[in-house]
């Protein structure tokens, strides 16, 4: 009897357990690592994929658009930009058909009260319109209301309208409902607890749930103002291992894996209900020497290690071919991209030119890295090319916070690192690249050169965009020859999808700057 | 000695423990030659950046002061702020807790019952097939790691079989139920919520089996011998020779006295699911307290690392406080 009531329970059991719910075809399922999410209020997000989310609640004074393969401003919430004679002073009108997702008209108070506020949080992304001469002791001055639809920034100098505007599609123009977020005050945060995981934005969608480590759910915003989105939910699901998000995707129960690396995607490759979506990321990878140290002081060693190392190895071998094999410092994708790839390995060019720098039998030298599975990669890579020439190089495996903190301190010798870049205009590149008085990767790597410093710096306020296109090539010619970094590779965005889902493609060009969920459907 | 002051002296050590574990936490965390605020910032970011953040956070203060602010701190039940949530690590753990909780406690009773019936088969039919499949089991849960048969469940009972879900807490589409506890499985219990409760028992089901299988192959070993043991006492063999019913011998007089030594285990393999947590909880997609501590591990966020696992601490400390108080009260021998 007993046994007869217990198989009973099981087959029960296994009754209700016939999985596979499927996906309804109004909802997206994005199977996603979320670990990195921490907040998703406009003021305070600065994340890759967070921001993503921010972006699909808030509607943003500019935001970016795919011309020709290239990111390109476009006006979103505004309907006309007026740039004073000095190119100091950009003024803003926004559109007055535009609502909130609660149905509240958008006012040029609440976006002017939006960009304070984020002054007034002073997170991580602040530094982005410091770097253009708005700051928290002037704001007051260089925030304007102009009439009653009109916003004016004046910057501190007459930079380039693409660095500008390249600037201002980062989140914190996503305009807040600031009598909502003010309803939900605690001790004066200007609602920055309640908004972390709420939203009150004017995009096509509305954050409807955040439970952390666990779901972001987003649902279409009916006001939208460039029309009610197809795909009605989109359900973020925290999916911390990369196999399962795999299996998840196989199976149908996720309609994307977000963090799959090219390993496992090979795998999927052969799966016929899906297929594998790549873009052009927004970072490199790279050999960085210390201009400070030893032979590195030569630029004839310096171009001798560029000529050593096989970038279509590093691409093919250790990326798995994605990753785009590009040497300059300007991604593909924007504008000034150099096409031109000078480099490859060439063993006996390399060598005669360590010859003539007086190293002919080469000579020892640190390789530091972080430790990641594909730095490692990357490390044994170029340390066995650098070998063929007659360095040694040895390599020193670190954490990565830990060597940031050497390499801020110009304490490496070479190093494999890779740079992530802000917003898509090729100024932000060259600072860091080209510039040291910028403080960032050319001062790191001791590359005290002032024609390249200058040059970067003209072309942050040169108004002609064709001078300032020739600019940057001539800029990217010369670091090529003189230059501290051997790049090695742009990186790549990729997914796999599901067939169901569709407009993947256009919806993901630009990753890591900019995700049009309202480009997806099915 | 008396019950009370047995209580009393147990409540001191375990204070002295939590201490310990207290500075042991703090001094490793700052021991390790990584750099929170460099993790917090990013690669890109410039020399003042980091400097501004550091002194904002505190960590440009020396590691003495340091110290005494987190155990001054950690008293009061503050652990500080997160680097990464922004909230309080409190407000987290308890937000998380429940959910590894809830693992825990299906995990235990999973490696309870399978441990004890593979113990007591193994012990009456020693040698026989069910004891070297028993046993074989056992070496297998001891030495497979976690997170490898967690991958390896997942492709068979979700992916090959579909039976069981790929993780997480609820299936995609369901609602959690009412908050009470935290623990899906009692709330949706407590408010009548079938749907809620058959969805979050399937979904614990694979996790916990995982979680407690190391857990479940100790109990087993443990059993096997001790019911051994006592198989062999003269009580049974004159249970058995009056004739008593092979069953009747087996469990109630031969379970019983086995079982003493199984409930030492289980006080000491509690502390091992809470810390198995942190994989299992990575692999099955589990919003819980390891899910949380690794995530903070990954950006060297120390406030959520060493709140996290002084509180697992003090969880496990609190297990064996009672496990040992029940054994004062059921064997006044222990009261030493």
């Amino acid at each position: 009897m007993k046994r007869t009531a217990l198989v009973l329970v099981f087959v029960l059991l296994l009754s209700f357990a016939a999985f596979s719910a499927k996906i309804p075809s109004d909802t997206v399922v994005i199977a996603a690592n979320t670990g990195i999410f921490i907040t998703l209020d406009p003021g305070g997000v600065y994340e890759v994929l967070p921001g993503k989310v921010v972006d699909a609640c808030y509607a943003k004074l500019v935001d970016l658009k795919v011309e020709n393969e290239t990111l390109v401003p476009r006006l979103v919430l505004a309907e006309k930009l007026d740039i004073s004679e000095d190119g100091m002073t950009y003024t803003f009108t926004l559109k007055d058909d535009v609502k909130f997702s609660n149905g509240d008209p958008v006012t040029v108070d609440d976006m002017i009260w939006t960009v304070k506020r984020f002054l007034k949080m002073g997170k991580s992304a602040v530094w982005l319109l410091e770097s253009i001469g708005i700051n928290l002791e002037n704001m007051d001055q260089t925030i304007q209301k102009v009439g009653e639809r009109g916003v004016s920034f004046t910057f501190d100098k007459p930079y380039a309208q693409n660095i500008v505007l390249g600037i201002l599609t980062n989140q914190f123009t996503g305009v807040i409902n600031a009598k909502v977020a003010l309803e939900h005050e605690e001790d004066g945060d200007m609602g920055e607890a309640w908004l972390a995981d709420h939203s009150a934005g004017a995009g096509p969608y509305v954050l409807r749930q955040w439970e952390r480590n666990n779901l972001i759910l987003l649902e279409a915003n009916p006001y939208y103002f460039e029309g009610e989105p197809a795909i009605k939910r989109i359900m973020i699901r925290d999916v911390p291992e990369a196999s399962n998000q795999r299996l998840l995707v196989e199976k149908g129960d996720a309609d994307v894996g977000w963090n799959i690396p090219a390993q496992l995607l090979e795998e999927m490759e052969g799966n016929p209900d899906l297929h594998i979506v790549t873009v052009p990321g927004h970072g490199n990878e790279y050999v960085a020497m210390n201009c400070s140290y030893g032979p590195l002081q030569d630029p004839k060693v310096r171009l001798a290690i560029k000529w050593a190392i096989d970038y279509e190895g590093v691409v093919d071998q250790i990326m798995g071919g994605y990753a785009l094999l590009v040497q300059g410092f300007i991604n593909k994708g924007y504008f000034g991209y150099v096409p031109e790839n000078p480099f490859q390995q060439n063993i006996a060019k390399a060598k005669q030119l360590l010859a003539e720098a007086g190293y002919p039998n080469g000579f020892e030298i640190e390789l530091m890295t972080s430790t990641t599975d594909e730095r490692k990669a990357e490390a044994q890579k170029v340390q066995a090319d650098l070998a063929l020439v007659g360095i040694k190089a040895n390599i020193v495996i670190q954490q990565a916070s830990q060597m940031y903190a050497k390499y801020r301190q110009q304490g490496h010798q070479l190093i494999i690192a890779g740079w992530g870049n802000d917003y898509p205009d090729p100024d932000n590149l060259a600072q860091a690249h080209a510039n040291y008085r910028a403080n960032q990767l050319a001062w790191r790597n001791a590359w005290y050169d002032d024609w390249a410093a200058d040059i970067t710096e003209a072309a942050q306020i040169e108004p002609d965009p064709e001078v300032r296109k020739q600019m940057y090539r001539d800029l990217t010619f010369y670091w090529y020859d003189n230059g501290p970094f051997a790049l090695m590779y742009q990186t790549i965005e990729k997914w796999p999808v599901r067939n169901e889902l569709k407009g993947f493609e256009e919806a993901a060009f630009g990753y890591g700057m900019v995700f049009d969920f309202t480009k997806l459907y099915k | 000695m008396n019950i009370w002051s047995f209580l009393v002296k147990r409540l001191l050590l375990m204070v002295i423990v939590l201490f310990g574990v207290s500075c042991i936490v703090f001094f490793i965390a700052h021991v390790i030659p990584a750099d929170p605020v460099g993790a917090l910032v990013g690669g890109n970011a410039p020399p003042e950046v980091v400097d501004r953040m550091r002194a904002k956070l505190g960590y440009d203060q020396p590691i003495a002061i340091q110290f005494v602010r987190f155990i001054t701190g950690a008293v009061r039940g503050d652990f500080g702020i997160s680097i990464k949530t922004n909230n309080p690590v409190m407000e987290d753990i308890r937000n998380y807790f429940p959910a590894t909780m809830e693992l825990a406690l299906v995990a235990i009773v999973i490696s309870v019952f399978l441990g004890v019936v593979l113990g007591v088969l193994s012990a009456v039919h020693r040698n026989r097939l069910v004891d070297h499949f028993s046993r074989v089991f056992s070496i297998l849960g001891v030495s497979m790691p976690v997170f490898w048969i967690g991958l390896l469940l997942i492709l068979l009972f979700y992916y090959k079989l579909d039976w069981l879900p790929g993780g997480g807490r609820l299936d995609f589409f369901s609602y959690p139920p009412d908050r009470i506890t935290g623990m899906y499985l009692l709330d949706s219990l407590l408010t009548g919520n079938w749907e809620a409760f058959k969805d979050a028992f399937l979904h614990i089901l694979l996790p916990a089996f995982v979680l407690g299988y190391n857990s479940t192959a100790s109990i087993a070993r443990i059993t096997r011998s001790s019911m051994l043991e006592v198989l062999k006492q003269d009580y049974i063999r004159t249970a058995k020779s009056k004739g008593l019913r092979r069953r009747l011998v087996i469990y109630r007089h031969g379970l019983r006295n086995a079982l003493i030594p199984t409930v030492t285990i289980i006080g000491l393999v509690f502390g091992g699911l809470l810390e198995g947590a942190v994989l299992t909880e990575t692999v099955f997609s589990w919003p819980g307290l390891g899910r949380y501590i690794t995530a903070g591990l990954l950006s060297l966020d120390y406030p959520a690392v060493m709140g996290g696992t002084l509180y697992i601490a003090f969880i496990y400390s609190l297990a064996n406080l009672i496990v040992d108080f029940l054994y004062a009260i059921l064997d006044p021998r222990m009261r030493t």
